[in-house]
């Protein structure tokens, strides 16, 4: 006996509606197919749910009409058996096509290439100080993909985050400084100024050199010690 | 000789403008104090010194101790020196913060030549000679000149804003040399078989004079704005930056 019989029967066969010769095939297919058997105790719950506790809810017209209705019910939802659908395994939840799951080992590959490379490459080149002092133009191609699509800062971006910091720490130091001067004796005073004088020359200098060439290295290089030197003083004379 | 009335007149001047003279010489000499102590050093012994404003001189000698000195013009500031688990900690900043007007401080102190040295100042000139020990640091935060000679240490700062810079020592292997200043001139002088890698940068002047050093291994950089080099095996480091100044390297 097949399923596709089995099923067929099974209804009868629960209802003792089989002869002895057809209840006992259907007994044996049972015994060996699981997806029969369990088809067979789904239709024994529904009968004995209906039979037991909801005879009175459903309200059948009638018994046979019933099992018209569960018969055709199951037939449908079991009818294309040749499809042979895959069934899902056990705790599997999702399922890919060959492509899909091509592309996602691909997409893993690629992903875990590139966090390996930017880590071993952040290890070799720690420093965010060196890439402030850098311009584009020595950017590898890696970097620059990297910076395209906004994985690591660009040079210029870098640059401009380091000053935006130096200006802030200047501007902090600074009002420590306004609220002491007054207290410096002549000597003091003019020292402060003259020194902070040749400090803002130079800052201007290199401000100018990079508004022509913004990838003067060296230019970049000199602004961010000057800009250090500045602060060093206004945190040196802050203290008087 | 002969003293009549004019005589006598002219003496009385003379002695009246020598007791004025005393006082307007006494005066200031008056105004100033003087400090002394003196510490004894272990092998370890470090000076770390930062003053306001003055002359600060360190001279190595071959005893264990550490004898400071010094000379306060008025308004005379505090001066309280710690002995740190062998370090003498000498901070006129801290020890006078809050105060309007302190007077420069001049200081004389000897140090063991194997002592390390640390000082700094806000203002003024910093010297030091004849130490050989792991570690001579000079900063300035503003003006003056630092002179340091005779010097065997593996690690050499010196930083000031305005002034020069002086250095006569050795290079020696695996040491980190460190010179720089804003505005002024730099001048080094080392042995002619020192081993050192080097960075030479005077952005303004470009004024990078390699002296009887120009036969290494050298390239010029960024328009001649800086010089990078080799000497020997390469052992040492040395950068020097002038930002507004000339570097010269000098046999020694």
């Amino acid at each position: 006996m097949n399923c596709e019989v089995c099923k067929e029967l099974l209804s009868a066969f629960l209802d003792n509606e089989l002869d002895e010769s057809q209840a006992g095939l259907v007994r044996e297919h049972l015994a060996v197919c699981s997806e029969c058997a369990v088809v067979c105790e789904d239709l024994s719950a529904i009968l004995f749910t209906c039979t037991a506790e909801a005879a009175d809810d459903l309200n059948p017209s009638s018994a046979k009409a019933m099992w018209c209705r569960i018969s055709n019910t199951i037939e449908s939802e079991i009818k294309p058996p040749q499809a042979e659908l895959p069934q899902p395994a056990k705790g599997r939840f999702w399922s890919l096509s060959l492509p899909q799951l091509a592309s996602a080992v691909l997409g893993i590959a690629i992903i875990s290439s590139l966090l390996t490379v930017v880590g071993i490459r952040n290890y070799m080149q720690p420093s965010g100080d060196d890439f402030t002092t850098r311009s584009a133009a020595t950017m590898s191609t890696f970097e620059k993909v990297l910076a395209k699509v906004g994985l690591i800062e660009t040079p210029q971006q870098s640059r401009e985050r380091r000053l935006q910091e130096q200006r802030s720490a200047i501007a902090y130091w600074n009002d420590r400084v306004q609220a002491r001067r007054m207290q410096w004796d002549r000597v003091t005073r003019d020292a402060f100024d003259r020194n902070l004088k040749v400090i803002d020359e130079s800052v201007e200098q290199y401000t100018h050199i990079l508004q022509q060439d913004p990838d003067d290295e060296l230019s970049v290089e000199m602004l961010d010690a000057v800009m250090s030197d500045k602060m060093n003083l206004l945190r040196d004379f802050a203290d008087l | 000789m002969c003293f009549g009335p004019a005589g006598a007149a002219k003496t009385t001047i003379l002695l009246l403008m020598s007791v004025v003279f005393f006082f307007a010489l006494a005066g200031p000499a008056s105004a100033q104090k003087r400090f002394s102590k003196t510490y004894p050093a272990g092998q370890n012994v470090r000076l770390q010194l930062m003053n306001r404003s003055g002359t600060v001189t360190v001279e190595g000698w071959n005893r264990s101790d550490i004898n400071i000195t010094a000379t306060l013009e008025a308004p005379a500031a505090n001066i309280v020196p710690q002995n740190l688990s062998g370090t003498i900690v000498v901070n006129l900043v801290k020890d006078n913060q809050g105060r309007p007007e302190v007077g420069n401080v001049n200081f004389t102190i000897r140090v063991p030549y194997y002592a390390q040295v640390d000082i700094e100042t806000r203002i003024g000139n910093l010297n030091v000679s004849s130490v050989r020990s792991g570690l001579v640091r000079a900063k300035i935060s503003s003006e003056g000149d630092i002179t340091l000679t005779n010097i065997g240490a593996a690690a050499v700062s010196a930083e000031n804003l305005t002034g020069d810079i002086f250095f006569d020592g050795e290079i020696q292997d695996g040491g980190n040399y460190r010179f720089s200043s804003m505005k002024g001139s730099i001048n080094l002088r080392i042995p002619a078989n020192s081993n050192f890698r080097f960075v030479a940068t005077a952005p303004s002047t470009r004024s990078i004079s390699m002296g009887d050093f120009a036969g290494g291994d050298l390239n010029y950089l960024s328009d001649g704005r800086r010089v990078a080099g080799r000497f020997g095996s390469g052992a040492a480091t040395l950068s020097v930056t002038n930002q507004q100044g000339g570097i010269r390297f000098i046999r020694r």
